[in-house]
């Protein structure tokens, strides 16, 4: 047998990681080369800022992805999110007690995925489809089919914008520094905690995990549930950006998310990847739209570039994992 | 009575439509090793998951370690008594590690968070029981050897104290060398006063382990007793319930031209430097370790995986197979080795199985590649007839059927177009002896027809049994070939060991 000691790069799910942070540096270099003012002190600052809700679903996705599940009703979600808040805040709500009602709403949204795909068996596909389009549905309904007008501001709601969007510790943005705390937790909870290796082996073999008394409802539904929270933290962060609630808030956020937790090296199929990848996931993302923008790329041409880079990143991995591992049967 | 740990009396059990079991008992005592008997479909399986409470009994008395069991019995409570399973189809999160599988659902905490440094020092405790020294507890699960997760499973159930262990076909999927490795744990296990129910089709390997035989079949307890009260014949017309003949009915047909010949073929890492022929009226089988490189040969050879150089000719004519369905078109066609994922669609009904691979046939002269429903049904009743299937609707789902048809359905598949060589690899796994029989009568009749037949079998006795040649190969080398009429096991094993230059691993002892 080989040596008791492991080389730090052949820990499972480690190399896909280490590919997707090579992947967010050379990025960077070939936009500070295109464009100087890429690297200028203001631009990282609200580069790291922005990179943020695609950290948040990312996060949230990569949990559920983990399972073994998916989750479609992400980006529904964070519009619900920052509907919600920004109605009750404009029709003079308490802030705080505007958010607290806000993240019930949201988190009864993941319990609900939960029982669906946990409990009663719906293929996750369908099953969050059809909470995706009810929160949409939701979004729209609560100000009567209209985005909401400016929060306003003053006390509570100053406050607000500046904890989630505008204010600042040094070079840091709060906003920022909420996300890599709930990133931690998160990590923590996956990397230190049974609840965490619970996510694991349903996602990697969920018969298995039922026969070891692993509760799967439990499981599926604590999964699902973080990656509410998470939508409705993103839905906080875009509506303190905007100062008001919009119908449109996070469309399509469920496969940036999908996107960050794969290109971080989190497989799909379940059962594996590490949270640590989420952040090199996000973060190219925000890099391309970021740089292509600062490059004067067209919006059209952006999204046809990103969609190439996106598949090229997984496709790399996929054929570095063939080399390394040798392509024979892999568990799927 | 006493010295019994586990008795279960008049075990009744119905399925809709179905009377699985039906006063069926078994006695275990411990520190021995049961080998429960009986064809697919006999109840065994059923039998167990009611004593492991997966399934709930109808009726019937169910006592372990002196507690009678009243109301349902259900997983946990099993667990809690000392039942542990472990399942044919192995049950391990393949991306955990062997520490976190074998904690799963009762991972060891401080302060809320995993003490995995406890939890790989019980492993390597436990496993170091099982007198295995050298397995990495912070290894995946699914880097390693199927043996090897057999272990880890083992040595899950210690984990949970189990005193009675069931072993459901533990030997189908091992190599020798694995068996062996296997089989000195489970006298371990006996050594430690655990009692074992053994099930198994290998009948040839009980006279290693098994004590005592409990014999079921159609859902019904037939006998049971000492093993060695039993003659082999005797324990085979209990199972199925008349004479067995011939276990191996080999037919012997004059050796015709040369069909197939594989010239130099290299495949991934596993093939190299292949060359065989095949000729018409023979069954050529191939023998070796598991990991030897049959399977990936087979595999290449059929397009399956690419191969890197070589030639295949068929009829004298070169082949430019590059993937299966390249060479189900010229006439080379491969039963594979698991007939659940490679060799049937299973959520699709017989019908659509069977006709799949040769809809070209079933669409022929349509313009709009129209199902042809005449041709179709044609193949189809031919297959049934000519194989026996037995089967009630051909438009159920192939997963309804047992191993056996299962595998005769795959041949059907290939029967339905004149295909001139036929692989199957591994054709018997997880088959009982009748349907085995039925099997090798398909192979005898093909090769009576023409066809060119190779066979890949991990079973020695199998392979010797029913083969005209044998190619050994071992590490992905043709490393021997023999004439099983005047070849013996331990002639077999030193080709499958020839590793080159390195010396062969020590020396293994074989189930014969």
């Amino acid at each position: 047998m080989e040596n008791r000691k492991r080389g730090f790069l052949s820990k499972p799910g480690v190399a896909s990681v280490v590919t997707a942070f090579v992947g967010v540096i050379v990025l960077m270099v070939i936009f500070w080369m295109m464009n100087p003012n890429f690297v200028r002190q203001n631009n990282l600052m609200s580069l790291a800022r922005s990179i943020c809700p695609y950290l948040l679903v990312g996060i949230g996705q990569g949990i559920v992805c983990i399972t073994g599940n998916i989750d479609l009703s992400i980006g529904s979600v964070l519009g619900m999110s920052a509907m919600i808040s920004a109605t009750l805040i404009c029709n003079g709500m308490n802030v705080i007690l505007a958010i607290l009602i806000d993240l019930v709403a949201c988190l009864f949204v993941g319990y609900a995925n939960g029982v669906l795909v946990g409990k009663f068996k719906l293929p996750p596909f369908i099953g969050t489809l059809g909470t995706m389009t009810i929160c949409r549905g939701i979004a729209q309904l609560v100000n009567n089919n209209y985005n909401t007008g400016d929060i306003g501001m003053g006390g509570l709601k100053d406050l607000f914008r500046d904890t989630f969007y505008y204010g600042r510790i040094g070079y840091l943005y709060y906003g920022v520094i909420i996300c890599l705390i709930i990133w931690a937790i998160f990590y923590y909870v996956m990397s230190y905690t049974a609840t965490g290796r619970h996510i694991y082996a349903i996602g990697s073999n969920v018969d298995a995990a039922r026969l070891s008394g692993v509760d799967v409802f439990k499981t599926t539904t604590v999964a699902y549930t973080i990656s509410a929270f998470c939508s409705f933290m993103a839905g906080l962060i875009t509506m303190a950006a905007a100062g008001m609630g919009s119908m449109q808030a996070g469309m399509s956020y469920e496969m940036y998310g999908v996107a960050a937790a794969v290109i971080g090296g989190i497989s799909t199929l379940g059962g594996s990847g590490l949270l640590v990848g989420v952040i090199a996931g996000a973060s190219v993302w925000a890099i391309l739209q970021n740089g292509l923008t600062l490059a004067n790329v067209p919006v059209a041409m952006r999204n046809i570039i990103i969609g190439f880079i996106v598949v090229a990143c997984v496709l790399f991995d996929i054929m570095r994992r063939n080399g390394v591992i040798g392509a024979k049967k892999k568990a799927a | 009575m006493s010295d019994y740990v586990v008795t279960m009396e008049h075990i009744t059990k119905t399925f809709p439509g179905v009377k699985a079991l039906d006063d069926v008992q078994l006695h275990l005592k411990a520190g021995r090793v049961m080998a429960l008997l009986g064809e697919n479909g006999a109840g065994k399986s059923t039998l167990m998951k009611i004593l492991s409470g997966v399934y709930t009994r109808d009726s019937g008395d169910i006592t372990i370690f002196g507690k009678k069991i009243e109301g349902d019995l259900n997983t946990k409570q099993a667990q809690a008594l000392g039942v542990a399973i472990i399942h044919q189809e192995l049950n391990m999160c393949q991306h955990l590690t062997v520490a976190a599988n074998m904690f799963l659902g009762r991972e060891l905490t401080k302060g809320g968070r995993l003490d995995n440094a406890e939890m790989n020092r019980q492993a390597i405790e436990q496993l170091a029981k099982l007198g295995i020294h050298d397995l990495d507890p912070d290894e995946a699960v699914g880097n390693l050897t199927v043996g090897r997760q057999q272990m880890v499973e083992i040595a899950k159930a210690l984990l949970i104290n189990a005193k009675v262990l069931v072993m459901d076909e533990p030997s189908s999927s091992l190599s020798n060398a694995e068996i062996t490795e296997m089989f000195r744990i489970v006298r371990e296990l006996k050594a430690m006063g655990t009692a074992i129910v053994y099930i198994s089709h290998r009948l040839q390997e009980l006279h290693h382990i098994v004590d005592d035989v409990t014999i079921m079949r159609d859902g019904k307890y037939i006998t049971e007793g000492e093993f060695n009260s039993f003659t082999m014949d005797q324990i085979i017309a209990n199972m199925v319930g008349h004479e067995v003949k011939n276990q191996f009915p080999r037919e012997t047909v004059a050796k015709g031209k040369k069909i197939l010949e594989v010239k130099h073929l290299n495949a991934g890492k596993l093939v190299k430097d292949v060359s065989f022929d095949v000729y018409e009226g023979e069954v050529l089988g191939f023998s070796g370790l598991v990991g030897a490189g049959r399977t990936e040969t087979m595999r290449a050879i059929f397009g399956a995986d690419p191969k890197t150089s070589g030639e295949i000719l068929l009829d004298g004519k070169p082949l430019n197979i590059h993937n299966p369905g390249a060479a189900i078109r010229q006439g080379i066609v491969l039963a594979p080795e698991d007939r659940k994922k490679e060799g049937l669609c299973t959520k699709l009904s017989i019908r659509d199985n069977i006709a799949l691979p040769n809809l070209d046939i079933i669409t022929l002269g349509s313009k709009t590649g129209k199902i042809n429903k005449k041709v179709e049904n044609e193949m189809i009743e031919k297959g049934k007839s000519s194989l026996t299937i037995k089967m009630a609707d051909a438009e159920d789902q192939a997963a309804s059927l047992s191993g056996g048809n299962q595998q005769k359905v795959v041949v059907a598949k290939w029967l339905a177009r004149q295909s001139r060589v036929i692989i199957f690899d591994e054709p018997t796994r997880g088959i009982d002896v009748a349907a085995k029989v039925e099997i090798y009568d398909i192979i005898n009749e093909l090769k009576k027809q023409g066809v060119g037949v190779v066979i890949v079998s991990s079973e020695l006795p199998e392979v010797m049994g029913i083969s005209d040649r044998i190619i050994v190969m071992c590490n992905g080398k043709i490393t021997g070939e023999v004439d099983p009429r005047n070849t013996t096991e331990e002639e077999i094993m030193t080709y499958a060991t020839q590793f080159g230059d390195h010396a062969a691993p020590a020396s293994l002892s074989l189930a014969s």
